[in-house]
């Protein structure tokens, strides 16, 4: 099993768009989306969610309310808010315009 | 993604903390409890599992203090910590706390005090339109009224009229008359009706122009104008101040329908000037400003309206744009001459017009307004001020020798806090927020002492009955000033010592523990600090003594009367109806002195137009045969016949008035000592005549007898001209009565006044007070500077020797093992607290030694403020070095002591 780190930046990018696609999460259920969803590729420092979820909070694009889960526990879930939604269409055009240019160097190699 | 909702959201962070680190604690919580579940499910056992969760999830606490700094408050919070722990640092050494507060508010207190008052009697600039550009006629800005051809200080109403008209450098020209007039005003109620109930009102005279001139608006109504001013007698228009309108007329917004009665006048108010105009006059709040037009009108009815040569005014300019000082003065000095020759009834004779050339009018600057208190007060504020800066100086050394102490001391406590992690700018920090804290309250408190201070000091220098009304409020700027020093002081001192301790090789200050015999016993900065400090105190000390001595020598002055056991007041004669100087009243006065003079504790009692201190009616006494006589200003004084008995002026020859002097019979005068020698030919002057002024047979008088020279104004006057006349002969109306008594001065004052009463109800009886006081009063531009300075003196030689006690303290503590080894070593108890005496004796003779040179230097620039002495005197010098010397040898000897008690078993065993 590889383990890649994700690249710088884009923590922010995956959440959003796990948020997007799966709706309602907890912390330990966007990690766990985001290793499955990149084959297992993708690890991220589970760690390096919460704060990362914090500054979301205080930017406004997430909210928080607390649930209960599957083994009935309670757990904070997370959903994406309309700035959220922009800000991921935000960070998505970003993103392809760096990966576009990456590839295009690498390409003409 | 708006930025006020951002805000919103972090503010809603910082009130719910707690609850937002329990959530992130819960939810990391269930994030290691599912992961570890989740390795359990792969087959892990449970330890593994538990590891493998860990790792994956990484530092726990660190990631928890990540996602509390994304709510950006971490700073406030450790800012809140620090202050938390500085409190409580504060009170674990209270008497160190109490010190440093106490310095930085006596520090800040005082000199905010002082400079105010200096600020409102010097600095502070009329709060009238663009000051800049007022100047006023002549050098000084006396009051009074004359009948002198040429006087370059005060005009005449005709003459200020002629200035308005003919100059060409001036916007507007105002005259101020140059007395302000104290009327038993009557307030018609608002229904018209008149009372009998009179108060004392302030009244200033003004010309029309005045108002304009400085561009004063009315806050209500409107203020006088030009036209109020043409013609006199018919303008009973009035302009009150804010303070009369709020507190007389009780803020009547109905105010310009009010009136009030001035003598026989009814006045209508048509303003209320501004709350913050007092007037030009620092030092003096008329209540009410009237046109010039009224000056006979208002009592006491000066005829200072039409006759051109009676000088009463102030004349003020406002110079044109672009005008210069020097060009001003040159057109005014030319049309001085031109209009003085020029008005209607000048005597035009050789003398007159000699005179009249030779005198220039130099134009003064108001920009501060006209004073007399500040000629009176200017020189005592400002060496106060040096006083109380050097007192700063001495607590910011204070603050900071015992701030590196206590930094110092606790270097170990810092090492400790650095080996277990914690960043060196997280410690600076703390400290700084520590000494921040001091500061802080130290200022706050200085605040408060100087509102205090400063209610106190305008008490101080007010000599009259009524305190000054001068508007002291605090200086903003000079508070914010003193106390960005003091602050500075602390935070600097707070700040050195915590680089120093932060820097220490770590393991070193650990292992040496208490036993470091590093930076901290030589410390060479703190020790320069009390050097300095003992420097100042000594100049501060000698100073004080000399002003005490100053000040004694002063009181000591034999003023030439009996100033013990007089009561005096002041007579109010106006309710009767008649004018002073109505011989009509001599009767009253007669009877009062009567019926008191018999009063059970009285042993004479009289009337008088003076005693001492309270101005004076000149006239040149012409003998014939003595030709230089009329430049010569004689104070006379009007008494009744027990003057002399009263006052216990001894009679050197002749007689003093009895009965036998009366309205028809010849006209007497009582001369002074001096008077006689220099005013009168060689021989006995007794029956020889001299006349005031005129060749009227009133005004030739017989002298009857010669008294003892008395003091008129001051105490350390020269001997003057004075003589004495009856009122029986020259009408008075009175001030002043003064009784000569015995016992209790309540009994004898209460019956006084009832004896007055008894005699006419009317008669308003102000200002009872003892001669004694009178005479006090004189001085109390001394007294304020003896005082304050030796408050002053002894506040520097008590911080001085706080600071001598705690970098002793503080030395002894660090070297108590090696007195320990000492000790241990044989050394006796005594020798071990001379060890430490020394060191102080040391420290306190290099600080008298710097302060002696500095002492004769300071002490010369005011030498002129001294009575009886030429500077720093031996005596003084060495009295002030003594003390010093004995509480600095004082404050030093309990740390001695306790260094001489040490256990050296104990102060070994740390090692």
């Amino acid at each position: 099993m590889s383990r890649d780190e994700i690249p710088p930046g884009t923590l922010y990018l995956l959440i959003l768009k796990t948020l997007a696609v799966r709706g309602r999460l907890h912390g330990f259920e966007i990690a766990d989306s985001i290793q499955h969803n990149s084959d297992e590729i993708l690890q991220v420092e589970e760690g390096s969610l919460y704060p990362a979820l914090q500054r979301m909070l205080i930017k406004g694009w997430v909210t928080a309310e607390w649930g209960v889960t599957a083994g009935n526990r309670r757990a904070r879930y997370y959903a994406l808010t309309p700035d959220g939604r922009q800000q991921l269409s935000v960070e998505l055009s970003q993103f392809e315009r760096v990966i576009g240019a990456i590839t295009r160097v690498i390409q003409t190699a | 993604m708006s930025k006020p909702a951002e805000i919103l959201r972090r503010l809603r962070m910082l009130f719910h903390r707690s609850q937002l680190d329990a959530d992130i604690d819960e939810e990391m919580r269930l994030h290691l409890d599912l992961r570890r579940q989740q390795q359990i499910d792969a087959g892990l056992a449970p330890t593994a599992a538990r590891r493998a969760a860990n790792v994956k999830f990484g530092n726990t606490t660190r990631i928890q203090e990540k996602s509390r700094m994304t709510w950006g408050w971490e700073g406030l919070e450790s800012f809140l910590r620090d202050v938390h722990y500085g409190l409580r640092a504060m009170f674990r050494s209270p008497v160190l706390t109490i010190v440093a507060l106490l310095s930085l508010a006596l520090g800040i207190g005082a000199n905010t005090a002082i400079f105010s008052l200096l600020d409102a009697v010097l600095l502070r600039s009329l709060p009238v339109k663009e000051p800049g550009q007022l100047v006023v006629l002549g050098e000084n800005d006396p009051s009074g009224i004359g009948n002198a051809f040429f006087d370059p200080d005060l005009y005449s109403y005709p003459f200020y009229r002629e200035l308005q008209q003919k100059n060409a450098v001036f916007s507007d020209v105002a005259s101020i008359f140059s007395m302000t007039d104290d009327v038993h005003g009557i307030v018609v109620s608002s229904s018209g009706h008149i009372g009998a109930d009179s108060e004392i009102m302030h009244v200033q005279l003004v010309s029309g122009t005045y108002f304009p001139l400085l561009g004063v608006p009315a806050q209500i109504g409107r203020t006088l104008a030009d036209s109020d001013d043409t013609s006199e007698g018919d303008h009973p228009v009035l302009v009150v101040s804010h303070a009369f309108w709020k507190h007389t007329l009780d803020s009547d917004p109905d105010v310009l329908n009010r009136k009030l009665k001035l003598g026989d006048t009814v006045f209508n108010i048509v303003g209320v000037a501004p709350p913050e105009f007092f007037g030009t006059k620092v030092g003096e709040a008329p209540d009410i400003w009237a046109p010039m037009s009224m000056v006979k009108v208002v009592p006491p009815g000066w005829d200072a309206y039409k006759p051109a040569f009676t000088q009463s005014l102030n004349i003020i300019g406002r110079l044109k744009p672009g005008v210069s000082l020097t060009q001003a003065t040159a057109n005014v000095n030319l049309l001085a001459q031109q209009i003085t020759r020029g008005l209607p009834g000048a005597v035009l004779s050789q003398k007159n017009l000699d005179k009249l050339a030779k005198t220039k009018v130099p134009l003064t600057p108001i920009a501060n307004g006209l004073s007399s208190i500040r000629r009176e007060f200017s020189q005592p504020l400002q060496i106060l001020m040096v006083v109380v800066a050097l007192v700063l100086l001495i607590a910011c050394a204070n603050i900071a020798n015992l701030l590196l102490a206590r930094s110092t001391a606790r270097a170990r406590e810092l090492a400790v806090r650095q080996a277990l992690g914690a960043r060196r700018s997280r410690l600076i920090r703390q400290l700084l927020t520590e000494s921040f804290l001091l500061a802080l309250v130290g200022g706050a408190l200085g605040i408060g002492f100087a509102v205090i201070a400063n209610r106190f000091l305008l008490h101080m220098v007010s000599s009259g009955f009524e305190t000054l009304p001068l508007n002291v409020g605090l200086n903003l700027r000079l508070l914010g000033f003193t106390f960005a020093i003091t602050v500075a002081t602390a935070i600097l001192f707070g700040t050195i010592p915590a680089f120093r301790a932060t820097r220490l090789e770590l393991t070193e200050t650990l292992k040496a523990g208490r036993g470091s015999i590093g930076a901290g016993t030589r410390n060479p900065l703190a020790k320069a600090l009390v050097v300095s400090q003992v420097a100042l105190s000594l100049v501060l000390m000698v100073s004080s003594v000399l002003f005490l001595r100053s000040l004694a020598n002063l009181n000591s002055i034999d003023p030439g009367f009996n100033r013990e056991n007089v009561l005096r007041l002041d007579l109010d004669t106006e309710p009767t109806g008649l004018k002073g100087e109505d011989p009509n009243l001599n009767p009253i006065f007669q009877q009062i002195e009567a019926r008191v003079s018999v009063l059970p504790g009285v042993k004479a009692a009289s009337f008088s137009a003076f005693t001492f201190h309270e101005g004076s009616w000149s006239e040149a006494v012409l003998v014939p045969g003595m030709p230089n006589n009329e430049n010569i200003a004689v104070h006379q004084n009007v008494v009744g016949n027990g003057y002399f008995a009263t006052m216990q002026i001894p009679l050197l020859a002749g007689r003093t008035f009895g009965p036998q002097d009366t309205g028809t019979s010849q006209r007497v005068a009582v001369i002074s000592e001096h008077v006689a020698r220099t005013l009168f030919p060689p021989g006995n002057p007794i029956g020889r005549h001299f006349s005031l002024g005129g060749q009227d047979p009133k005004d030739n008088f017989e002298v009857i007898g010669i008294v003892k020279d008395v003091k008129f104004n001051k105490l350390e006057e020269k001997p003057k001209y004075i003589s004495y006349l009856s009122y029986e002969q020259r009408p008075w109306g009175f001030g002043d009565f003064e009784v000569r008594y015995t016992g209790d001065f309540d009994a004898v004052a209460n019956s006084v006044q009832q004896a007055i009463h008894s005699v006419n109800r009317t008669l308003l009886i102000n200002h009872v007070t003892t001669l004694d006081e009178q005479v006090a009063r004189s001085m109390t531009n001394q007294r304020l500077v003896a005082q304050l300075s030796t408050f002053f003196g002894l506040l520097a030689v008590f911080l001085c020797c706080i600071g001598i006690y705690g970098l002793m303290s503080y030395v002894v503590s660090r070297r108590t093992n090696e007195i320990g080894i000492r000790m241990a070593l044989g050394a006796e108890r005594s020798s071990v607290r001379n060890l430490v005496l020394r060191e102080i004796a040391i420290l306190v003779a290099v600080g008298i030694a710097i302060g002696i040179p500095a002492t004769l230097i300071a002490d010369r620039s005011v030498t002129h403020m001294l009575y009886g002495l030429h500077g720093a005197d031996p005596l003084s010098l060495a009295a002030a070095t003594l003390v010093l010397l004995a509480v600095a040898i004082l404050s030093g000897y309990l740390p001695a002591q306790r260094a001489s008690r040490v256990d050296p078993m104990v102060a070994l065993r740390y090692e």
